[in-house]
């Protein structure tokens, strides 16, 4: 892209600026939209397990209904606690939102079709899905209430929990690939089970650990049944009690696009990314992105279904997961893995 | 003292005790209509109904017969209890179905009694009967169809009001009550026969419709229309008065009330003033309380103790007691209450107290009316004095002859008849055990009445022992408890108007003669926009009796408490605390803080005020001035002129504007027509 | 043990439970949608007050009262008089909605049928003043919905 703004008679590094800036804006603003739509499947899913109708009212069965809140939460007034610190308090939810499209940058949508393509994705993925976790905590603190106050407890305590594990999990994954760069990781998959499918979660050595990564990467985006964070029953609305308007939409966007980024990355590090499921050729005629949608939206109908099907956990409940069975298996796992790879790849 | 036994109870009633009586005593309850106890025996309902050995095996009418030695009184066998079902199937069979528009319901006998006593259903499917309507004058409102023939309104016209207005017309079920000619009841005490109809035959008119029983906040009051200060209860809703009841009190109104009792009420919420006012330029502008308060502050820094205050007809001991207060820190003791220009000696309160007490007027055997016009002045004083000649008493008559309801043998309108009394009346008196004087109003304002009146206690000889026959009746409710407070001066009011106060508190004071007023700072004090309000130059709205605390003291002397019902109409404010946030706009101090504080303080004061009850004063004749007795004569005048506006709440009210017009000059106003 | 081990480890229950979720997803709806269909209401069903009156016009409340006794929540507020013609009537009738609990207590008490709870539940405001109901929206009301209300009525009297 950056050659082809270069021919408009642009220097290299005019071209590359302005051909980033067009690729964020086109990943950010189809996301965004997404995320709206992804909420309305959100409540329609939930809504249909529970034999209700969920949102059918704003526009043709209710597509329009994110918008509708969308533009109300638009129109609220901002409302700053007098006790919050105003400068923390206006921040945090920037940050959630910020950071949870940044991680964005590093997912390839197609072949080639990368923001940015380093070699250290993974890493950077990690990275900046810890410093997610700023956000909350920053708004836990900054609204000066107590609920909020121990939503951003619980949500440090659960992000550094499961992201131990996850970290144990992606090292599995990244020993099996042989790189941190997710292009390579996706088409390291190619074909590698009995030549037939692209996934590494059909490995019968990887697929325990695929599962282990979903139900983390629900712990990680704080999503029902490990939804501690705003847990209404105990903590009104967690770290969002204060917030209202514009920056409750935020959090809202961010959290959503959270889910999707982890969907995404299921869809990556296990089933294949862009590749089609069977490797066939024909298959190949669709394009990657297509594909990765596709699993994408799967694993988001999964999430749904998680959230309306099992209840939330106690905390102790989850942090017993993270830190008695999570890790340990993991932990193993990575042994296990490291081991078979010596036994077969490079002894 | 009869033995009988009731329900197997044994028990010995009084001679000439009823069966009926017989069984309350037992505590049994007997239901009936006809039957009162203040009423003659009519026995006609048939309610009563008990089972009475040795007699004729049939139910009898407990009500009319007499209790005698050894009989054996049932009223719980199943004979009796069918017999009252039917009685109330009978009365029900004509009785309409109407409960839901009538104001008798959750107070009604025939309600109460049908569901304690009735079968559930009638048997009766045939036409009922129906009544036309009866005009029975403003204040009673007939619906005849609801009528039972129980006759207890027709009783108590002819024996306790004495108006034969009410009566019956045909027989058996035919029977109606009417008031033959259609035309007000001419009495006073109308209104009691709205109490004694069992059923919403005679229901209160002003009344209609207004309020159910079970909605209405029942506080116990007294009245303040007269002087007997009759036992009242308030019904109010919200911030209205919407009724008056009688209490029984048998030391005072017994359980009727006249008229104006029942019925100022619509007064209360009508011309009150409820913001203060100050005169700008000769016209009365609406003020703040400060803007009120600073007008009358500056002219009391100036006034130098040239303060008095001047009571009203209404006005409570703790108002009297408070302005008694502020007057003295103003440095001054002009006080008087008697605002008409009474003048009479009150060196001894017991000389113009009413001494044989209302209950006391029964036993007399000889009453002679001294200017008083009784049937005004004291309905309910009237009423003892028809029952005192029921008992063979005899009544004489000095003044203006008027229709006191009983025979009086009236001997002329001459003041110095007093003096030099017909020999009819000494005959009578000579014989009498109970010799009794009622000395009223308007006879001592004449020169010498009083005088002339307290030498009859040794001619007739109204004092011995265990009986006091000298009598004053005072018209003001106020009157007594503003004498024990010193609201009095030797020469009455004309002492204050030839001092010439330059501040002066009239505290609801509305029959003053003004005139004499001109150079005083006039602040009016009071609940209503009448004659005293438009002379004012400062205008403070206060508490009627029924929005507040208050002790009063009839014109027996009988101290009595009554309570606040509601709250006063906008700015208004209980008086006690305006005359104290006056003192302080003023900088003196009063020496009471709260209602309560100022009650102690005038407790201590005058420790008859803490008492409920007769106050008990000492009686002896007071040495008067002789000259004046040499001017005794003259005619007397009543100081009534019309008994439903005889002030400010009175006037006020549109019912009595009604009753006034109808029934004191209904033959004016047909002549005018004519 | 080695049973319940294998279960948890293996997510046995949750699968089951997730099959179970998934075949409800497919079921038909058990809500209706609710502005454009509406569930079929009982002739008893107690919504929105009106008064009622005669079939010649005369408002059937006489005022006496008992609908105010009787209300447990005191949401009932009468005032009355007699009406030129003499006859006892209201002056004011006024229902404060926000306190009224629905228990139909009203209309039982009523003896000339004049306060029914009728079948009307959508009257939503947008502030709390215009749910404090005076006789002239209640009148109003009655006017409005007499036909469903005496059709109610009737369905229900057999059973009275």
């Amino acid at each position: 892209m950056t050659a082809w703004f270069a021919s408009w008679g642009l220097t290299y590094e005019a071209a590359w600026l302005v051909a980033t800036i067009v690729g964020i804006l086109a990943i950010a603003l189809p996301l965004m939209l997404a995320v709206a739509m992804i909420i309305y499947a959100d409540r329609k899913i939930w809504a249909a397990i529970a034999l209700r109708r969920g949102p059918n009212v704003v526009g043709p069965f209710g597509l329009l209904q994110s918008f509708a809140d969308g533009l109300k939460v638009f129109l609220q007034e901002t409302i700053i606690p007098s006790g919050a610190n105003r400068g923390l308090f206006l921040i945090a939810p920037i940050i959630t939102f910020t950071v949870a499209l940044m991680a964005w940058a590093v997912i390839p949508f197609q072949a080639g079709v990368v923001l940015a393509n380093i070699n250290v994705g993974l890493l950077y993925i990690l990275a900046i899905s810890s410093l997610g976790v700023y956000g909350v905590v920053i708004s836990g603190w900054a609204s000066n209430s107590k609920y909020p106050f121990f939503s951003a407890l619980r949500a440090a305590a659960q992000m550094i929990s499961y992201e131990v594990s996850i970290g144990f999990i992606l090292i599995s994954v990244v020993l099996y690939a042989g790189s941190f760069n997710l292009s390579v990781i996706t088409l390291a998959q190619k074909g590698n089970i009995l030549g037939i499918f692209s996934a590494n979660g059909l490995n019968p050595l990887l697929f325990p650990i695929s599962v282990m990564f979903l139900i983390s990467s629900m712990a990680e985006t704080a999503r029902a049944p490990f939804d501690l964070t705003e847990a209404e029953s105990e903590l009104v609305a967690g770290y969002q009690t204060e917030y209202s308007s514009m920056s409750f939409a935020l959090f809202w966007l961010g959290e959503y696009a959270n889910v999707i980024l982890m969907c995404a990355l299921n869809a990556i590090l296990f089933w294949g990314g862009w590749l089609p499921p069977v490797d066939w050729a024909p298959l190949y005629a669709v394009p990657g992105i297509i594909w990765l949608f596709a699993k994408i939206l799967l694993f988001f109908f999964i999430f749904s279904w998680v959230k309306a099907t099992v209840p939330r956990y106690r905390y102790d409940q989850l942090m017993r997961l993270g830190w008695k069975v999570f890790l340990p298996i993991s932990l193993f796992w990575v042994c296990l893995v490291s081991g078979w790879l010596m036994l077969t790849r490079y002894s | 003292m009869p033995n009988v036994t009731v329900d197997g109870i044994p028990i010995a009633v009084p001679d000439g005790a009823t069966v009926l009586q017989a069984c309350e005593l037992a505590g049994k309850e007997i239901p009936r209509f006809c039957y009162h106890e203040r009423l003659s025996i009519a026995g006609n309902c048939r309610m009563c109904l008990v089972e009475v050995k040795p007699g004729p095996p049939k139910p009898q009418a407990s009500c009319a017969l007499p209790a005698t030695e050894g009989q054996e009184i049932r009223t719980d066998t199943p004979m009796v209890k069918h017999a009252r079902e039917g009685v109330m199937e009978f009365l029900l069979i004509n009785h309409p179905l109407d409960c839901p528009i009538c104001d008798q319901g959750g107070e009604c006998d025939l309600q109460d009694q049908s569901i304690a006593y009735g079968r559930g259903h009638s048997r009766y499917d045939a036409n009922k009967r129906a009544v036309t309507e009866k005009y029975m004058g403003p204040i009673v409102k007939t619906v005849m169809t609801r009528c039972i023939q129980c006759t207890r309104c027709i009783r108590f016209a002819e024996e306790v009001a004495g108006v034969e207005d009410i009566g019956a017309l045909y027989r058996g079920e035919d029977m109606q009550i009417t008031t033959y000619l259609e035309h007000a009841i001419q009495s006073e005490l109308a209104g009691n026969v709205v109490d004694l109809c069992p059923v919403g035959a005679l229901t209160s008119k002003p009344y209609a419709f207004e309020a159910r029983p079970w909605e209405l906040k029942k506080t116990l009051a007294i009245d303040v229309m007269d002087g007997v200060g009759s036992n009242i209860r308030l019904d109010s809703r919200g911030r209205q008065v919407l009724r008056v009841l009688p209490r029984i009190n048998e030391d005072v109104n017994e359980e009727w009330a006249h008229d104006k009792t029942r019925h100022h009420v619509d007064g209360l919420v009508r011309r009150r003033l409820d913001k203060p006012f100050v005169r700008q330029g000769g016209k009365l502008v609406a003020a703040s309380w400060d803007e009120a308060f600073a007008a009358i502050a500056k002219v009391a820094r100036s006034a130098k103790g040239s303060v008095a205050a001047i009571a009203g007809d209404q006005v409570d001991c703790e108002t009297m007691f408070a302005a008694k207060s502020l007057v003295k820190a103003l440095g001054s003791d002009m006080l008087e209450g008697r605002q008409t220009g009474l003048a009479y000696d009150v060196s001894n309160l017991g000389a113009v107290n009413f001494n044989s007490t209302i209950a006391g007027v029964e036993d007399a055997d000889a009453i002679l009316l001294i200017g008083s016009n009784l049937r005004w002045e004291a309905p309910l004083i009237n009423t003892r004095v028809r029952k005192a000649i029921k008992r063979g008493a005899r009544v004489f008559g000095i003044g203006p002859e008027v229709d006191l309801t009983y025979a009086v043998e009236w001997f002329g309108n001459d003041a110095s008849l007093i003096a030099k009394l017909p020999k009819a009346a000494t005959d009578a008196f000579k014989d009498a055990k109970r010799p009794m004087v009622i000395v009223g109003g308007g006879a001592l304002k004449l020169d010498g009445v009083q005088g002339a009146a307290m030498g009859l206690i040794k001619t007739l000889k109204l004092v011995s022992e265990g009986w006091n026959g000298f009598n004053v009746v005072h018209t003001s409710a106020s009157r007594m408890g503003g004498l024990m407070l010193g609201f009095a001066q030797t020469g009455g009011i004309a002492d204050i108007v030839a001092a010439k106060p330059r501040l002066a508190f009239f505290l609801g004071a509305d029959e003053v003669d003004y005139s004499g007023f001109e150079g005083s700072f006039k602040v009016y004090i009071g609940h209503h926009g009448d004659a005293g309000a438009h002379a004012a130059d400062v205008v403070l709205p206060g508490a009627s009796y029924a929005e507040k605390h208050g002790t009063w003291v009839n014109t027996e002397g009988r101290v009595q408490y009554s309570d606040k019902a509601v709250f006063a109409p906008g700015d208004a404010r209980e008086d006690w605390s305006i005359l104290r946030a006056l003192a302080d706009a003023c900088g003196v101090d009063v020496g009471f803080d709260s209602f309560d504080g100022l009650r102690a303080a005038m407790i201590t004061a005058v420790p008859a005020l803490g008492r409920e009850g007769l106050a008990g004063y000492d009686f002896s004749a007071p040495k008067l001035d002789a000259k004046a007795q040499m001017k005794l004569g003259g005619e007397i005048a009543y100081p009534i002129a019309d008994f439903y506006l005889t002030n400010a709440i009175c006037r006020a009210s549109p019912t009595m504007q009604r009753c006034s017009s109808e029934i004191l000059h209904g033959d004016e106003m047909l002549e005018a027509a004519e | 043990m080695i049973a319940h081990l294998f279960k948890s480890f293996f997510l046995v229950e949750f699968v089951k439970a997730h099959w179970l979720t998934l075949k409800y997803f497919f079921k038909p709806k058990a809500t209706i949608n609710y502005p454009y269909e509406k569930n079929p209401l009982s002739p008893r069903f107690r919504g929105e007050h009106a008064l009622r009156r005669y079939p010649n016009g005369e408002e059937r409340c006489i005022a006496c009262k008992l609908c105010e006794a009787v209300c447990p929540a005191q949401a009932i507020t009468i005032e009355a008089e007699p009406r030129d013609d003499g006859s006892r009537r209201t002056t004011r009738y006024d229902i404060d909605m926000t306190k009224c609990i629905y228990c139909g207590f009203c209309q039982e008490a009523c003896p000339v049928d004049a306060i029914v709870e009728g079948p009307n539940f959508e009257y939503s405001t947008e502030t709390r003043e215009e749910l404090i109901y005076d006789k002239g929206k209640l009148l109003e009301n009655g006017d409005k919905w007499e036909r469903a209300i005496a059709a109610n009525l009737a369905a229900d009297a057999p059973y009275r």
